[in-house]
């Protein structure tokens, strides 16, 4: 059974895992964050992962008890994401894999979360909800090919998400995606409008309140639509704001309503790490796909 | 600094060589196959080359402005770091 090693850094997490036939051997992680208020650049982001990308590869050996001999193929995401972490990244994976004298496997970013979801939730073929801080798409699998049914049509949800942590300064730790989450919780007035003032005093959870039920019921109806288009009865969540429970319990309203199910992972899988390389890297390389070394270039898009 | 003008009036480049040696032909090679496949992210006013003799590696850059040279070689700099730090940390290299 090959042994997989899988590497992700196109964002702010640097992540190392390793997989054996769908079993996770290993999947130790490392987050970049930044001050409240402050967002992450590429080479602030590319200079962490060079600081401990090489910890967090001998941490991943280490947790799976195997020597670097026991690794069958080297996994790396190829895009799409921030090109300076990309780089750092897709350097250290073709110098591992020619150093042990192992094919490499430039995979998609994407579909790393997908094929992740699939293992680890059994899922058959679902509608895809794919949504994080860099990407929100719903996607099916049709005719042989991962496909997007609809899209953003400007920034991730992720994103708009971050941006008002940003904007209103909540802190970054462990995400200010989660932050927004606890704080929305506490919010109990559904708000037409997103202005709250009282007397010299300000509210914010409501607003995060409003705002999370926007974005996400206006998730929920795409991810709808899609599903009748495909005729499909089940539906995955993967991608980093896949781990809010709220979005979760929306999407299981809608899914209940149709008699489908509902498929998510916890943050271990939501969030970018390094064994949905690895396992996306599986399915390529048994499918007798490698990447050469020239055409290892990475891609921001 | 622009680029310099030449008494014909024609603009010179500026350029910049590296020469890095390694312990063997083969970490020379690894270094440039790591190296080498990413474009520049920048487009245009740069070029750069990698080439190998032996067990060194060699690099030129052309470039049209020293603000933008800077940044390419300073960038080139970390990664061969990281490469040297990779082959330091997990070589050497397996016999072929």
């Amino acid at each position: 059974m090959p042994v997989v090693i899988g590497f992700e850094g196109s964002a702010n997490k640097i992540g190392v895992g390793i997989i054996r036939d769908g079993e996770v051997l290993s999947n130790p992680r490392r987050t970049y964050i930044t001050p409240p208020g402050q967002g992450f650049l590429p080479g602030e982001t590319a200079k962490h992962h060079r600081g401990v990308i090489l910890t967090v590869l001998q941490e991943a050996l280490d947790e799976a008890g195997l020597k670097a001999a026991d690794i069958d193929c080297v996994a790396y995401t190829k895009g799409p994401g921030m090109g300076a972490p990309l780089v750092t990244v897709a350097i250290v994976a073709r110098t591992v894999a020619q150093l042990w004298g192992k094919p490499l496997l430039g995979v998609n970013h994407c579909i790393g979360h997908i094929e992740m979801g699939r293992l680890i939730t059994n899922a058959q073929n679902p509608t895809v909800l794919y949504v994080s801080g860099g990407n929100t798409q719903v996607i099916a699998y049709s005719e042989r090919r991962y496909r997007i049914f609809g899209e953003t049509i400007d920034i991730a949800v992720g994103n708009c998400l971050d941006r008002l942590a940003r904007v209103i300064k909540i802190s970054n730790d462990p995400s200010p995606g989660y932050n927004i989450e606890q704080m929305a919780k506490k919010g109990n007035k559904y708000i037409e409008l997103p202005y709250t003032v009282k007397g010299m005093d300000v509210s914010f959870s409501g607003i995060l309140s409003y705002i999370e039920e926007t974005l996400f019921a206006m998730l929920v109806e795409i991810t709808e639509r899609a599903m009748a288009h495909c005729g499909s009865q089940e539906v995955l969540i993967v991608g980093g704001v896949g781990c809010n429970l709220r979005l979760q319990e929306m999407m299981g309203v809608m899914c209940k309503e149709r008699g489908a199910r509902l498929f998510a992972t916890d943050e271990r899988f939501c969030i970018d790490n390094g064994v949905m390389i690895a396992q996306a890297g599986w399915e390529m390389f048994r499918s007798g796909h490698v990447t050469e070394l020239s055409d290892s270039w990475i891609t921001q898009r | 600094m622009a680029a310099c003008k030449t008494e014909n009036g024609s603009e010179r480049k500026l350029e910049f060589f590296l020469k890095v040696p390694f312990p063997s032909e083969r970490e020379a090679t690894i270094a440039l196959q790591s190296l080498s496949p990413d474009p520049e992210p920048r487009k245009g006013g740069i070029t750069k080359n990698l080439d190998l003799s032996g067990q060194t590696l060699s690099v030129r850059w052309t470039a049209d402005e020293a603000r933008i040279l800077r940044v390419s070689v300073s960038s080139f700099l970390d990664h061969l770091s990281l490469v040297m730090e990779t082959m330091d940390a997990f070589g050497p290299p397996v016999s072929q």
